[in-house]
């Protein structure tokens, strides 16, 4: 059977064939091909763990940026009622000193208007005797018997005294 | 619409194509007088190897090859169409002897004839130079994709060789071989592309496919042979100790050593396995399609032109059934090739402590 035989010539060229095949594609293309599709497949990997990471530290961030949206929210009420507080207290110590300042103002004033007023009194008093004085004297300069000569004599003098006023 | 178009082309070319060759058959017919079809002839003439390769539609006419032969007067080169004829040129001639049926003899003064050393580039060898050319040309193509692009994924044609290598490669080789596995690949690939190439062209019918590559013993035996020399040459310590004093009762190998010969015959039977396997499926694969298109002539010379006719609509049919079965094949026995290489070489790279563990 001729199909069962093997041709020297055929075992011979097909050796050179693949040899010449192996050596060219051992050389130049197989190391890189395999270099770069081990590459690629590491690098999808490395790819997939990433994004599974990042899917993970997203859905932390988010989280914590819940936590911390929560942690602020908490804080803003609280330094909102020390506002409150703080502003209340300002208020009422503003209004204490106030009040306080205001009695004194209007001690002071009490004072000084008693003062002024002994001082008028004072003055009124030694204006009136003196003008007192200075009536009783005209009224003896002149020495009028009657009345009512003495009488417009007195008003005279007051009307002049008011005037002078 | 589209594809509607694309079928009716195909069908007026192949209608035509068909005419064509009836007509061609006819032709050859009147010129042969006897009309009995000799099947057997046939069917070894197409799986068989060929000085010059045959184009279609004609007989005689064949592409011209070189034969180089080493005969007892030294080397001779000459074109086979001096010789396809039947002719004898140089005092060479084809044989038409039952020992020598069908290869180049030296005429030899006595008028017997002498079987020189015959090196001449047949129809198989020249088959053989087309699939390596092809596997260089996708091979480096794709080599040259990756740097120019980097780490960018080809697409078209280069993306499903990429996917054949992931499948060979990274899914068979690497799990098969584990640190070994760069080392034996590129023979490992490269065998896989370079049977995946010739069992493919072996189902194109015209030049530059239609060699049966596959389906030739002595090919296969050279690739067997390869596996065989890569396995044993890289087999440890653990290995051979594993052949020659096997982890078996004493009885089994001393004083007759059975089990050491069981093992040194598995040594063989292996790498025999891997030739005969592929090409036992790739010779039956094309030698069902060759009985098949037959059998359209049988019934012919046997009946009439018009049960030829019938026979043929049923005959194609089938033929286009065995030549897609023949596909799927060709990718399954170079993939078994290659895996069951991988996997003789893995057995031989044995390390003492993965035996201690068991």
């Amino acid at each position: 059977m001729e199909l069962f035989t093997p041709e020297f010539g055929l075992i011979f060229w097909m050796f050179v064939a693949f040899a010449c095949l192996y050596f060219i594609l051992a050389k130049w293309a197989w190391p890189f091909i395999i270099k770069s599709i081990e590459e690629r497949a590491e690098l999808i990997d490395k790819g997939v763990a990433y994004a599974q990471e990042a899917k993970s530290q997203l859905d932390n961030a988010k989280a914590e940026a819940d936590k911390i949206i929560a942690e602020a929210h908490s804080e803003q009420a609280d330094i909102l009622r020390e506002a409150a507080k703080m502003r209340n207290e300002l208020i009422e110590k503003a209004r204490g000193e106030a009040a306080d300042e205001a009695k004194k103002v209007s001690q002071a004033a009490q004072v000084s208007l008693e003062q002024s007023r002994k001082e008028a009194e004072k003055q009124l008093r030694s204006e009136v005797g003196e003008l007192a004085l200075q009536i009783a004297e005209k009224v003896i300069r002149r020495n009028i018997a009657s009345d009512d000569a003495q009488r417009a004599l007195v008003d005279q003098y007051l009307s002049e005294v008011e005037t002078k006023n | 619409m589209k594809s509607k178009i694309i079928t009716a082309v195909v069908a007026l070319v192949i209608v035509v194509l068909m005419g064509m060759g009836y007509q061609s058959a006819a032709r050859h017919h009147g010129h042969e007088p006897e009309g009995e079809v000799d099947v057997k002839e046939l069917i070894f003439d197409h799986l068989g190897d060929a000085y010059g390769w045959e184009v279609p539609f004609n007989h005689s006419v064949r592409i011209p090859l070189p034969i180089i032969v080493w005969g007892q007067d030294g080397l001779h080169c000459f074109m086979s169409n001096r010789i396809t004829g039947g002719e004898t040129y140089d005092g060479f001639k084809i044989s038409t002897s039952e020992k020598y049926h069908g290869k180049v003899v030296q005429v030899l003064a006595d008028g017997s004839e002498y079987r020189p050393w015959d090196f001449s580039i047949t129809k198989n060898v020249a088959g053989i130079a087309i699939a390596a050319l092809l596997v260089i040309l996708m091979i480096i193509a794709l080599k040259r994709w990756y740097a120019r692009n980097g780490l960018k994924a080809p697409r078209g044609f280069k993306g499903a060789l990429e996917f054949i290598i992931g499948f060979v490669y990274t899914d068979t080789i690497r799990p098969i071989l584990g640190k070994h596995a760069p080392k034996y690949a590129p023979y490992l690939m490269t065998a896989f592309f370079f049977i995946l190439t010739m069992n493919l062209l072996g189902l194109i019918v015209i030049f530059p496919g239609g060699a049966n590559l596959t389906g030739n013993i002595a090919v296969t035996m050279v690739l067997a042979l390869l596996t065989f020399l890569i396995t044993n040459l890289s087999g440890t310590r653990e290995y051979w100790k594993e052949i020659f004093w096997p982890d078996v009762p004493l009885m089994l190998k001393f004083p007759a050593p059975i089990m050491p010969l069981v093992e040194l015959l598995g040594i063989f039977t292996k790498p025999m396995a891997l030739m005969i396997r592929l090409f036992a499926n790739m010779m039956s694969g094309h030698m069902v399609v060759i009985v098949l298109v037959s059998l359209i002539f049988v019934f012919t010379s046997q009946f009439s032109v018009g049960v030829g006719a019938g026979t043929s609509l049923i005959s194609v049919a089938f033929t286009l059934f065995m030549l897609l079965l023949d596909t799927l094949i060709s990718f399954i026995q170079a993939y078994v090739f290659t895996l069951l290489s991988a996997i003789f070489i893995s057995m031989a790279l044995v390390e003492p402590h993965a035996h201690e563990a068991k």
